[in-house]
């Protein structure tokens, strides 16, 4: 097989997503309006591009001259993103078609941030990684705005966007920094250059520190979150849900490439800052959600409290000796919880979607009274997510906190402290999931209560999540491999 | 070991019973309510079954018989493996036993949501009994969560005005000690991992029990154990979530409460705790003495103040559930023999006096002490069991109640004349609340409040009998020959005991 070939075997589920956004877009100008073929070409194309992703094997070696590479972490994260796309698909026209918002540009829109996350996930050059980074993110700030004749989508929308913008540009100026240091943009060579150095220069410390920042805001890590809320409670509500898991999911993909691949010889050096983000964010977004009473912003701030337990996993990797049990596991937890993470949110979010399907549904929790008598599927379905979320078992989620847990318990030190505050934040989180829970069988409906809106996809893309959410809690075993494999790929960098 | 797996068939008849039940019609009401009886007697009777083929002279792996193991997470040595020995065996039954009652008990009350709750119940059942058989600390954690959820439902969804306050309190509680308890599980796996090199057994109960984790994770490890049991007995001062939930919970709720899920955590402390952690075990048994007597009495001197008799049963569970941990952590056989028997025979009497709480609510709504007075002229029937029961609670020589007391309380006395003294002093005090409050309930003048009632004050229905009659029958049986229990019980008690390795029983203690 000659180079080209491999290269392009290599970005094959890349280009299916990308045609499948141009695509959906071709089709929506030939047939406008056309909703449900525009959302079939997504999911269609979604998919192909999923098989593909499975069936074309992984190779550590990059291919077109070394950005790119199609390793086992590649693959892994390429399938999180295409079944969130797939997911938000199937649930968004619950939504958006009562308000009279298309799906067509939405669909297009959605698949062109999920080929940035692509790009991000298989990154082997810094350039590339912002260059995805950025793909990712412009549309993700349209989806935000899309309900465009809503003050708070807007709203959120313009937070979102000057926030993010500045934090990529802050981002980008970290890279400089680094490829002042280094002189090189491949993250293997970045990686090389940096091996064995004794003490950290000032100018990759202040290249560093940019990074951190840079980063910490994508995946909102408290104190970098105050964008978080607003643009989570102001979009429509299924681009709530795939901007509180795809963007999240791609943001720590490139804290894999980055700060594991390429900075990884600095890793005891980050730790430290590492697990106080970690406490932070965990601590005050379980606090703050507490006290919400709109599901949407209880959601986003408990969606800030998970990147803090998912960051258990990476300072479990930052606190163990390099190339230790510990650290592949920690780096496995954390990919083990992207994905458990993707199935329970975008699955709450799913509910929510139905729920508000009739306009006028607010986004407070008592909107969910009585629900568990009105819906019994709905009720349970959600019940199962939000135990999901809580850690409880049988759940997707409660073996994934198991894992982070597991790995900063075996890392020592700090970071078996930081489990502890791990656990301790899962019992503080429990009170509000479970206040939901409280609502949908505890409390009456309203006698005004609306049906949910109740489509074939929106079942669909709830019983999907569903039994993902389950079957990784009773036979986590499936997934392991996978996880195993690709952090196994970031352990062999030199 | 027989071919057929009983304890996975036992695990998976009230599964698949919840399974069928959420596919039958919501508004057939009867008929879920018989096929949730059908099932949780079949689990019963499997249960006997069981019984009967159990060998106590058989020794099996370990001390375990029936054993079944199947790779479940094989990368961390995670396995579903299930097992029993004698104290095991006793639960399972007890379990299975108040499962059925519970459920016929819930015939009149629950005509809310009939699907629901047992669908609720059966999960219940499923998670308890999971409990008491897995061997494999990982399978056992999931059971022990998945127990938290249906009691969750059941209390805030079928239970009093002031529901909601009390099962948040309760799961609020429950989490914090497992969730802490996770991590020392994970953390002991890993123990065992880093010094052997592999997952194999890490989560293995067999394995770890002799494997003598060093001492500072012992003590760890221990406290998170400790924080977990303590809880859920509850220990004071571990134990303000207990009234709140019996008083909320319906009827059936606070007889499970009460007879399965207090007994969870002195399970867990025997067949976890100890044997993992023994030199911890030793170090913090004159604290936990201490807070088993403070219960003991604390529990008492509460209960003779109640003014509702849910909340007076409660707290009178937290003392007898002190002579539970006492027994337990003097190290003792006797006293040891004497906290198992009394898990059951709590489980068995302190059920029947919800059920008897639930029998006067059903027909008053209320439970206040002050209200009630002259029940034993109208309701002779109901008088008399109720009596019966508060007898055996009281520790009434020839029922049950009294025989785990009094093994506790020769047990603790070889240890330490001082605590067992101590201990004593509740026999005045149970005496004191509880026949007080009989008095007050059942004798006297009838009250204005009963008598407004009229003919809805009846005597006991066919189907009260029916959930009364067995607890009455065991309780007397097993007063009467505690030997049927002991003989099953002996080999791990002296097992447990062993493991110890104390020697000498009482030198850990500061004082006598």
């Amino acid at each position: 097989m000659t180079m080209e070939t491999t290269g392009l075997l290599a970005l094959a589920p890349l280009i299916t997503m990308i045609a499948t956004a141009i695509l959906v877009v071709v089709v929506d100008m030939i047939r406008p309006g056309d909703d449900r073929l525009a959302g079939g070409v997504g999911v269609v194309g979604s998919l192909v591009a999923l098989i593909m992703v499975m069936g074309i094997g992984t190779d550590t070696s990059p291919v077109l001259g070394g950005v790119y590479v199609r390793d086992p972490l590649t693959a892994l994260l390429d399938a999180i993103f295409i079944v969130v796309a797939i997911l938000t698909i199937l649930v968004a026209p619950a939504y958006l078609r009562p308000r009279g918002l298309p799906l067509g540009e939405f669909t297009a829109t959605l698949l062109f941030a999920i080929s940035g996350a692509m790009v991000i996930s298989g990154a082997q050059d810094l350039l590339i990684l912002f260059l995805g980074l950025e793909l990712l993110v412009l549309p993700g700030y349209m989806l935000a705005g899309y309900a465009k004749r809503d003050g708070y989508s807007t709203e959120g929308a313009i937070k979102y966007f000057l926030l993010g913008s500045f934090s990529s540009a802050i981002f980008l100026f970290g890279l400089a920094f680094t490829w002042g240091f280094t002189g090189t943009t491949r993250i293997a060579e970045v990686a090389d250059a940096l091996t064995g150095l004794q003490g950290i220069p000032a100018g990759l410390a202040m290249g560093l520190a940019l990074l951190t920042v840079g980063v910490a805001f994508k995946i909102a890590a408290v104190p970098f979150h105050y964008w978080t809320p607003d643009a989570y409670q102001g979009s429509p509500t299924p681009v709530t849900g795939y901007l509180s898991v795809g963007p999240k999911v791609a943001a720590f993909a490139l804290i894999l490439r980055l700060f594991v691949e390429a900075l990884g010889p600095l890793q005891g050096d980050i730790v430290n800052v590492v697990i106080i983000l970690s406490t932070l964010t965990m601590t005050l977004g379980n606090l703050v959600a507490i006290t919400q009473d709109n599901i949407k912003r209880m959601l986003a701030y408990s969606s800030i409290a998970h990147t803090g337990y998912m960051m258990v996993g990476l300072a479990a990797y930052g606190a163990a000796p390099a190339g230790s049990p510990a650290a592949e596991q920690g780096l496995q937890g954390l990919l083990f919880y992207s994905v458990a993470y993707a199935f329970m949110n975008i699955g709450a979010f799913a509910v929510v979607t139905a729920l508000q399907g009739r306009p006028g549904v607010t986004s407070q929790i008592s909107s969910f009274a009585g629900l568990g008598r009105r819906a019994p599927l709905a009720g349970a379905v959600m019940t199962l997510f939000l135990l999901s979320l809580t850690g409880i078992p049988p759940t997707a989620g409660f073996f994934a906190k198991a894992l982070v847990i597991l790995s900063a318990v075996e890392a020592g030190g700090w970071a078996t402290v930081l489990a502890v505050i791990a656990v301790l934040n899962a019992a503080i989180a429990a009170f509000y999931y479970l206040r939901v829970v409280v609502y949908m069988y505890m409390r009456e409906a309203p006698a005004d209560a609306k049906p949910l809106s109740d489509s074939w996809p929106m079942r669909l893309g709830l019983v999907v999540a569903a039994i993902g959410t389950l079957v990784l809690g009773i036979l986590p075993g499936i997934l392991l491999p996978s996880t195993q494999a690709a952090a196994q790929v970031l352990l062999l960098v030199p | 070991m027989s071919g057929i797996p009983i304890l996975t068939l036992i695990l998976l008849v009230p599964l698949v019973g919840a399974l069928i039940i959420a596919v039958l019609p919501r508004h057939r009401h009867d008929l879920i309510r018989y096929v949730a009886l059908g099932v949780a007697l079949l689990a019963f009777v499997l249960s006997l079954a069981l019984l009967a083929s159990f060998d106590p002279a058989a020794t099996g792996v370990g001390g375990f018989t029936f054993v079944e193991s199947v790779p479940w997470i094989p990368a961390f040595g995670i396995e579903y493996t299930v097992g029993i020995d004698g104290i095991s065996l006793v639960l399972v039954v007890l379990t299975t036993l108040l499962t059925w009652i519970s459920i016929l008990a819930s015939f009149k009350p629950i005509n809310e949501r009939v699907k629901e709750y047992m669908i609720s119940f059966l999960i219940l059942e499923v998670g308890m009994l999971g409990v008491f058989m897995a061997l494999d600390l990982f399978l056992f954690y999931v059971f022990w969560e998945i127990v938290l959820v249906p009691m969750y439902l059941i209390i805030g969804i079928w239970g009093g005005p002031n529901r909601i306050y009390a099962t948040l309190k309760f799961v609020l509680y429950t989490l914090i000690g497992s969730l802490l308890m996770l991590v020392a599980i994970l953390a002991t796996a890993f123990a065992y991992q880093s010094a052997t090199g592999s997952w194999n057994g890490a989560f293995d109960y067999l394995t770890l029990r002799g494997f003598g984790f060093d001492t500072a994770l012992q003590v760890a490890a221990f406290l998170a154990f400790f924080l977990a049991f303590a809880i859920k007995v509850p220990m004071w001062p571990f134990h303000t979530w207990l009234p709140d939930a019996h008083v909320e919970a319906p009827t059936a709720g606070s007889v499970i409460l009460a007879g399965v899920l207090l007994k969870l955590g002195g399970y867990g402390f025997l067949r976890f705790a100890l044997p993992l952690f023994p030199d911890a075990s030793q170090t913090f048994a004159p604290l936990i003495i201490v807070l088993s007597l403070i219960a003991i009495i604390y529990g008492a001197i509460v209960s003779i103040v109640q003014p509702d008799l849910k909340k007076l049963v409660a707290y009178s569970s937290v003392s007898h559930m002190g002579f539970v941990t006492l027994g337990i952590f003097v190290f003792q056989q006797q006293a040891m023999d004497g906290a198992i028997l009394q898990m059951v025979n709590h489980g068995l009497i302190t059920g029947a006096l919800f059920l008897c709480v639930g029998v006067i609510y059903e027909r008053t709504h209320d439970r206040t002490i002050a209200r009630m007075g002259g029940l034993a002229a109208k309701t002779p029937a109901y008088a008399a069991i109720f009596g019966f029961f508060m007898l055996a609670s009281v520790g009434l020589p020839g029922l049950a109640g009294f025989v785990g007391e009094f093994l506790v309380f020769v047990g603790t006395f070889a240890v330490s004349p001082l605590a067992a003294a101590i201990a004593a002093l509740v026999m005045v005090f149970g005496a004191v609340y509880m026949l007080w409050m009989f008095q007050r309930v059942a004798f006297g003048p009838m009250s204005d409040f009963l008598k407004n009632l009229g003919h809805h004050l009846s005597d006991l229905t066919a189907i009260e009998v029916l959930t009364l009659a067995p607890l009455a029958a065991l309780t007397l049986i097993f007063g009467l020959f505690p030997g049927l229990l002991l003989d099953l019980i002996q080999g791990p008690v002296d097992a447990i005991i062993a493991g110890l390795a104390a020697g000498d029983a009482v030198a850990f203690l500061p004082w006598r």
